[in-house]
């Protein structure tokens, strides 16, 4: 896991623990929640016009 | 306590301000693009008499305005967590942007009500099509202009202008040295994004749809979609490698990191994404050519050699030069580094890879245009073509959250320290003075 942490805070001086992982790994997930979920939400919005 | 020491549970204020960002430039970017290509859309229905542009055009906007709001109220909650989570940062950029964020603002406000009342007035304006495209084209103008101010801030944070003198800190920071290529760059991807996503949607609504007419419509706009999507996807390598020459030259240490050091696999990423765009869309327009209304079988067979072509110089693109590929993750073989893979070279296979993949982008596009001016039979096209569109509009959304974590990662260098204002502004909000060019920024540190 820590190996796997590296890859996303190479040569880090911060923490690069789990913790690293599963940060870059819940903002891709929250942006990809907030993008579809806007976006669906506008379809639903529009689409008996 | 200490101003600006607030953190958020669990995720870390990092994550926070990199996640409204990404989702707001999703939507900022898809709205710009849009805008403008509805209004195009708009003023060739006008021209060409043909309905199903001002058909596109007319959802299009309604969707824009619709979307606005999620894009507008993510872009405040970004400010928001801006002025709360860094507030000694968010002040030092007004101290330097004040103008140009209250430029911004306006813009922003100018956008708003122009686009409201273009989709407002649609069938008011209906006998005086001329001015009404005019207004689609003024909302796009302002669009435009607020992406250019916030484009001065975004590039300043990773190459900060070579300033020494307080009156010129204004002038020279908003024109810093990556401003105008990232500024092209953003111009020309807006409208390849926005063209990508709407080729994605008629797509999924053209393997939906049960109408006839439906059909046509959404076979012609996946058409029209990718057409805004790839043609204006090849030109970003040439501007982009503009913009990367800017990057390497104000602050190499960013440029080794994302393009030779530790994150480079970011960029291997990103060449992915494009050769799965440029292979799905030169494929798409070879298919699409055995409809066209003319019979063109030469054109197609040419077409077909484009898109061998594609996939040849999408490929180089993508192979890495050395058998080091993650050492993060023990990805490593051979000798890793002292490995060199055949073909792998920036000069000359890359240079071959992305010159070769935008001359043939070119050459089928207008191939492709040659097509479209005899027309084609609409509601023909297959289902796997309409997958195609739809991989489409999934891998540029890829490749927009890939390329804003480039440019953000790269000012963290070796994180030791990352910047937020490179060599200026430490993560931690501290200004730091030694190397940063911007004299009037970097004396407070010495104050």
């Amino acid at each position: 896991m820590t190996e796997f942490a590296l890859l996303l805070q190479a040569g880090s001086t911060g923490d690069p623990t789990a913790i690293g992982v599963f940060r870059f790994f819940a903002a891709f997930v929250l942006i990809v929640t907030i993008y579809s979920s806007f976006l669906g939400f506008t379809y639903w919005i529009s689409k008996d016009e | 306590m200490p101003i600006g020491n607030l953190d958020v549970p669990v995720i870390g204020k990092n994550v926070v301000i990199a996640v409204l960002v990404q989702s707001h430039i999703l939507f900022a970017a898809f709205i710009i693009g849009a805008v403008l290509i509805a209004a195009t859309s708009e003023y060739l229905g006008m021209v060409t008499k043909q309905n199903n542009y001002e058909r596109f055009a007319r959802n299009l906007a309604r969707f824009v305005v619709l979307l606005f709001a999620s894009g507008a109220a993510l872009a405040i909650t970004f400010v928001l967590a801006l002025v709360t989570l860094f507030p000694v940062f968010f002040s030092i950029l007004q101290n330097v942007f004040f103008w140009v964020f209250l430029v911004e603002a306006f813009m922003f406000l100018g956008q708003i009500i122009i686009v409201y009342a273009w989709y407002n007035v649609w069938d008011k304006l209906a006998y005086r099509k001329s001015l009404h495209v005019v207004f689609g084209f003024i909302a796009g103008f302002f669009g435009l202009m607020a992406m250019t101010m916030i484009d001065s801030v975004a590039s300043f944070m990773l190459t900060p202008a070579e300033v020494t003198s307080q009156s010129d800190l204004v002038a020279l920071s908003f024109l810093n040295q990556t401003m105008v290529p990232l500024n092209m760059h953003r111009f020309i991807g807006n409208f390849s994004y926005a063209g990508f996503l709407i080729a994605g949607w008629a797509g999924w609504r053209y393997l939906r749809t049960t109408q006839e007419d439906d059909r046509e419509y959404y076979d012609w706009m996946g058409h029209f979609g990718l057409l805004w999507g790839f043609g204006f996807l090849i030109m970003q390598p040439v501007i982009g490698y503009g913009y990367l020459k800017g990057i390497r030259e104000s602050s190499p240490d960013s440029f080794n990191t994302i393009m030779l050091g530790d994150k480079s696999w970011v960029f291997n990423l990103l060449v992915l994404w494009i050769a799965v765009l440029s292979i799905a869309s030169t494929a798409y327009f070879v298919h699409k050519l055995r409809f066209a209304v003319k019979p063109m079988e030469t054109l197609r067979k040419l077409a077909v050699g484009a898109l061998g072509f594609t996939a040849l110089f999408t490929v180089l693109n993508v192979i890495p030069a050395d058998a080091d590929l993650i050492p993060q993750i023990g990805l490593v073989f051979g000798q890793g580094e002292g490995t060199q893979i055949p073909l792998g070279s920036m000069y000359p296979w890359k240079y071959i890879g992305l010159i070769g993949l935008m001359l043939v982008g070119f050459f089928v596009v207008a191939l492709y245009l040659r097509a479209s001016a005899t027309g084609f039979h609409w509601g023909r096209a297959s289902r796997w073509s309409q997958v195609a569109l739809m991989s489409c509009a999934f891998f540029v959304i890829l490749t927009m959250v890939t390329m804003g974590y480039t440019r953000e990662t790269a000012r963290r260098v070796d994180n030791n320290p990352g910047y937020l204002i490179h060599w200026c502004v430490t993560l931690d909000q501290q200004i730091v003075g030694e190397k940063c060019p911007t004299k009037p920024l970097s004396e407070a540190a010495s104050r």
